[in-house]
């Protein structure tokens, strides 16, 4: 079943076009990584994606539906959960309450079960759930917030530079956590700037260049693309 | 060569939580420093304690073997400059504009007093010593292209720019290469090591790329828990264990 | 001690009022972001009606009901949907200054329909009016007073509930600090907030009934003051916490009591100290509460999905038009004000000089809000002070009118500088809540003191002597020109920091402190000039106001003039030396056109037509979101680019000589 379906889409900030006619399909159960220098657009796919952009050509469906005139909210009731760029989190709730957020709509047994699960997930960070948000340092930050999404069991998952910022160390823990989603049938695109990152996890990339798909195919044959693009860039 | 920043047993907490912990560390004149660890190991802290964006709770912080004056503009205008983790520009001012309050708040050529008994229009040389600057850069194309417009490799360039524009004897980076990609983090880690030397600056940088560290200290200090855990070369610091464990993630 | 408890308790009604609103404070700002200001003016709004529904034979109760449940959250939804919705959530000042506008103008709309003037509110909505309810000795509670208690426990009780429940309260603080990232939960952020806004609304309504038949008649005065000292109450919990909000309201409330019980009523503290404990207490509040200095320190983290901000209108002239108007432009400006000067009738000519001596106060505040981005309250103070202390000089110390003016400003420009210091360690709300303070402190103690401001008449102000000219008439002409000099001057000054090293150094500063600091940017020397400067036209202005009247009377300075002059430069233009001297000069012109509007000759007339001009130029701060310019300034640049589009270009015009 398709997941994701861009057919030629166009979309930008204002005067300014990020993506000029992307075509892309993802299917369930993919993992997609999404790779590409700064500014090529990736992160305003993904915000396209979960409708936060609005497309100014082209089509764009998510399960199989047309998602213009969909509000974000109601995109995200479907199963679409993007993690944006940057924490992810609200810094002035407590670490259970951003991810009782994640949990508004599922049923209340369920909802308390999830809810021990997930800090169970985060480990030691979760004998700190009342602890706000904004007073963990940036890794336990995006591991939390990385938990939340995972707890809401998401449809699609759009995670944006999930490890932008932190250490080697907290970098491997938050992708060891979206690691656990590929044993569920949750499809994940990530946005990364290093292949390396995500080989593992990934067995699809696309590799976009100022507005457009330039590579689409299995991860390893990303690299050969990337350094390609880097070495046209004129210096 | 002498010592150029000297950092002795300082500390700093945050409601009764120690960030920074009987830290110690020296800087040599035009030498480079690596500073690496874990988040929340307090290196960040550390530069806002150097730059004087906070004040020390215990320790002492020398620079140029004197006591550093107390607030963050003098300090600036003594020679240390800094960059930002997420970048602290003017807005939607020119990237001429930024590199000209700069230079001329170093000059102490900025106020009313120039304004109003000098003339407020920029002379000629104080124009060409920015697009100079912005030349080592790369950006004397984007002078008068406001800095909010830039892409961030741009407006990370736009800060050293800033930072390089008053001759500094020590720049405190943080995190450069953060958000860059392989090209961007490549050019600016470029230009950095030719205004080295050219100029004989001082570096501090905080990273936590493997090959911008590499590329660009000389030494390196891990810091974990807001403690200096290692120091020595790239390659010492990077084997020790308890670097691997804290920060690397890797289990020896 | 007996005396002392029944102080105490006597008060604790009293203290509930101001704890009602202070509650109603914190949520808004808990729940929407916005430090409302506003909040006065809607409970007044409240009151009118209310009244006016008894006037006209509804029921006590169900005037309230209709009051509270009905016209307060339809209101609440249009405030959040015509306003506030558009703000981004990082633009604190926008915020501000469109909460600042609703304050502003919403009593003058209220008071342009027949008989606001003077209400007389009904009881409260339930017990019976002032019998005692309870009485222990010398202590009882009246119905009036059992209703404020009673409600505030019970608001407290709910709003605390709404706040910390998971279904409406999570989302509530969620959508404060990103709308965007709480869309992404699978929350409809619009409407939370528009939810929240509809309570916080519903609030002041409750406020706006209860306080009506304490302090009748219903005027906008006695509200704003009941919102200032609930402002003091607020700041007890840091603007964040329910409980302590309403525990400094009842507290501030006793603590009146017991000083309003003790101190004499015939001694000169009484009418000075009681009125302005509030704002004493706010003052030290705001210098001493850690969690003061960080209020607007979150910072929304999906700024960079937001479109970016829009880049305001710009006239492109093409060159030839630019250096015609540059060669000609002073020759115009004088034939113009030359021709204006000979033709005009008396009264036009001093509403011309009273609207120089405003331009000169707007001046002031295009140097503090347009340079240096703060949003200052206390202009209006500021002005009172240079022309309380050239009243003093001239009358008492037989100093000449001008050198008395200088000095005045240098006074003026000393409490600025005083403005200063803890604005040097503060940012954004609090700097502006602190100069609130500062004008509220004049109003209550500088300006009713004899030796000051000479008490409620006032003093006299003569104009100056000199070279042999008398400038003494009403409609002196020449003391026009004398104003216009000071204008030209003032405005010279404040176009050279405008556009020089200065202006470029505050508007780092303003777009990031950290930032301007580690470029080696002098930021304290540098706010500490531009309050000084700022207070110091102020007073300028405010000496030449008093002579324009030959009369310094304290109203003229009161401290809701404060947030009317900045809501009204703001529209006009507060980025441009321009921009305040139309505003200046407009709104004295308004004022006069509006005298030949047929008149009843009722006080109340005039109040609407002071109110039609504060209105005329006031919308201007619901668009600040996207005008911050001024919406004036922006319609002007949008017109002179359509204008000059169609001019063709000049064919004589010589290539390669660029104006630089």
């Amino acid at each position: 079943m398709s997941v994701l379906e861009l057919t030629d889409v166009h979309a930008g900030y204002g005067p300014y076009k990020a993506l000029t006619g992307v075509t892309l399909s993802v299917q369930s159960g993919d993992a997609v990584a999404l790779l590409g220098s700064n500014g090529v657009g990736k992160s305003t796919l993904v915000r396209v994606a979960s409708g936060l952009v609005p497309t100014s050509q082209g089509q764009v469906c998510v399960l199989g539906r047309d998602i213009r005139g969909e509000s974000v909210h109601a995109l995200a009731r479907r199963g679409v959960v993007h993690l944006p760029e940057g924490v992810g989190l609200f810094g002035d709730l407590s670490i259970e309450e951003n991810l009782l957020l994640r949990l508004r709509r599922v049923p209340a047994p369920t909802r308390r079960r999830r809810l021990a699960e997930a800090l169970e997930a985060l480990g030691p960070l979760g004998s700190r759930r009342r602890t706000k948000a904004r007073l963990l340092s940036g890794g336990q930050q995006r591991l939390v917030a990385v938990t939340g999404a995972l707890a809401a069991q998401p449809t699609l998952l759009l995670a944006d530079e999930p490890a932008l910022g932190l250490s080697p160390a907290a970098a491997d823990e938050v992708y060891a956590a979206l690691e656990r989603v590929r044993s569920t049938d949750t499809t994940l695109i990530i946005v990364e700037t290093r292949l390396g990152r995500v080989e593992n996890l990934c067995d699809r990339a696309v590799v976009l260049s100022s507005g457009r798909v330039a590579y689409d195919g299995p991860t390893s044959g990303a690299q050969d693309v990337l350094t390609g693009l880097i070495q046209r860039q004129p210096e | 060569m002498s010592t150029l920043l000297d950092v002795r047993d300082v500390s700093k907490s945050f409601g009764g939580n120690a960030v920074v912990n009987h830290v110690s560390l020296s800087v040599e004149d035009g030498s480079s420093l690596g500073l690496v660890g874990s988040n929340g190991a307090g290196k960040t802290t550390l530069f806002r304690l150097i730059a004087g964006e906070l004040a020390v709770d215990s320790g002492d912080i020398l620079f140029q073997g004197r006591t550093l004056p107390p607030r963050a503009d003098d300090r600036a205008r003594i020679g240390i400059a800094r960059t930002f983790q997420i970048v602290e520009l003017f807005g939607g001012q020119t990237v001429l504009d930024h590199l000209l309050v700069a230079l001329q708040a170093h000059q102490r050529r900025q106020g009313p007093w120039r304004d109003l008994v000098h003339g407020g229009r920029t002379t000629p040389e104080e124009r060409a010593a920015c697009m100079e600057i912005l030349s080592v850069v790369g950006l004397d194309d984007r002078a008068q292209a406001p800095a909010s417009t830039l892409p961030l490799g741009e407006r990370r360039a736009v800060e050293l720019a800033r930072a390089l524009v008053c001759g500094p004897r020590l720049l405190l980076a943080d995190e450069p290469s953060s958000g860059l990609d392989g090209g961007e983090t490549a050019q600016l880690i470029s230009i950095i090591n030719r205004v080295r030397r050219e100029t004989g600056l001082a570096i501090v940088v905080v990273d936590h790329d493997l090959a911008t560290v590499e590329a660009l200290a000389d030494h390196v200090v891990a810091m974990d828990a807001g403690s200096v855990i290692a120091h020595g070369t790239f390659a010492e610091v990077t084997t020790n264990v308890d670097v691997m464990r804290s920060w690397l993630g890797v289990t020896p | 001690m007996s005396n002392f408890l029944s102080y105490t308790l006597q008060s604790v009604p009293w203290g509930c009022t101001f704890a009602l609103v202070a509650v109603g404070l914190v949520l808004t700002y808990r729940a929407t972001g916005v430090f409302n200001f506003g909040f006065g003016a809607e409970a007044y709004a409240a009151g009118v009606i209310y009244t006016e529904l008894f006037d006209h034979g509804v029921n006590r109760v169900w005037a309230a009901v209709i009051v509270v449940c009905v016209v307060a959250p339809v209101f609440g939804a249009v405030l959040e949907a015509g306003l506030f919705s558009r703000i981004p959530v990082g633009n604190t000042t926008a915020k501000m200054v469109t909460a600042l506008g609703v304050m502003v103008v919403l009593p003058s709309i209220v008071q342009l329909f027949p008989g606001t003037g003077n209400l007389q509110a009904p009881f409260a909505p339930f017990f019976a009016p002032v019998i005692p309810i309870f009485q222990v000795g010398s202590f009882f509670i009246n119905g009036i007073e059992l209703t404020t208690v009673l409600a505030t426990m019970v608001t407290l009780l709910l709003l605390m509930a709404l706040l910390y429940s998971k279904r409406f309260g999570l989302p509530m603080r969620a959508a404060v600090e990103s709308p965007k990232l709480l869309e992404l939960t699978g929350v409809n952020s619009r409407s939370v907030l528009r939810s929240s806004w509809m309570v916080a609304t519903m609030l002041a309504g409750l406020a706006g009934v209860l306080f009506a038949p304490v302090e009748t008649p219903v005027t906008p005065t006695n509200y704003s003051i009941i919102l200032v000292a609930a402002i003091a109450a607020a700041a007890v919990g840091a603007l964040r916490s329910l409980p302590l909000a309403v525990v400094g309201g009842v507290a501030l409330g006793m603590v009146q009591g017991v000083v309003q019980g003790y101190i004499p009523q015939t001694s000169v503290w009484y009418s000075a100290l009681v009125p302005s404990l509030p704002f004493f207490c706010l003052l030290v509040l705001l210098l001493v509460h850690p969690g003061m200095r960080t209020l607007d320190q979150s910072s929304d983290p999906m700024m960079a999905v937001e479109p970016p901000p829009p880049t305001p209108a710009l006239a492109q002239r093409p060159p030839h038009i630019n250096r015609l108007i540059h060669r000609f432009r002073w020759i115009l400006a004088a034939t113009f004000a030359l021709i204006v000067i000979t033709f005009s009738p008396g009264p036009w000519i001093a509403a011309l000089t009273i609207g120089g001596a405003y331009s000169v106060i707007f001046l002031s505040i295009t140097l503090i809000t347009g340079l240096a981005g703060q949003l200052s309250l206390a202009q209006a103070a500021f002005a009172g002070i240079g022309a309380a202390t050239t009243a003093q000089l001239t009358i008492n110390q037989h100093v000449p009118a001008l050198v008395a003016a200088v000095a005045g400003a240098i006074v003026a420009g000393g409490g600025g500088w005083v403005a200063s210091l803890p604005a040097l360690r503060l940012r954004g709300l609090p700097v502006t809540l602190l100069t609130l303070c500062l004008a509220l402190l004049a109003d209550n103690l500088l300006f009713p003191t004899s030796w000051i401001g000479g008490g409620a008449n006032g003093l006299t102000v003569p104009r100056p002597h000199i070279f042999g000219i008398d400038f003494s008439d009403v409609d002196s002409k020449s003391f026009l020109l004398l104003v216009l000099a000071v204008v030209l001057a003032v405005s010279g000054v404040v176009h050279v920091l405008l556009r020089g090293t200065t202006g470029r150094a505050l508007a780092a500063v303003h777009a990031s402190p950290v930032g301007a600091a580690s470029s080696g940017v002098a930021v304290r020397r540098l706010t500490m000039f531009v309050f000084f400067l700022s207070a110091a036209i102020a007073g300028i202005g405010g000496a030449l106001f008093a002579m324009s009247f030959l009369q310094e009377s304290p109203s003229d300075f009161s401290w809701f003039w404060g947030p009317t002059f900045l809501v009204i430069v703001v529209t006009v233009g507060a980025t441009t030396v321009e921009g305040a001297i139309e505003a200046g000069f407009g709104y004295a012109l308004i004022a006069q056109a509006l005298t030949y509007l047929p008149s009843t000759g009722s006080s109340s007339s005039n109040a609407v037509q002071s109110a039609v001009t504060v209105l005329v130029l006031s919308f201007g701060a619901f668009t600040y979101a996207s005008h911050p310019e001024g919406i004036v300034e922006a319609a002007k640049r949008g017109i002179a680019t359509t204008v000059l589009r169609a001019v063709p270009a000049n064919p004589f015009e010589r290539v390669g000589r660029k104006n630089s």
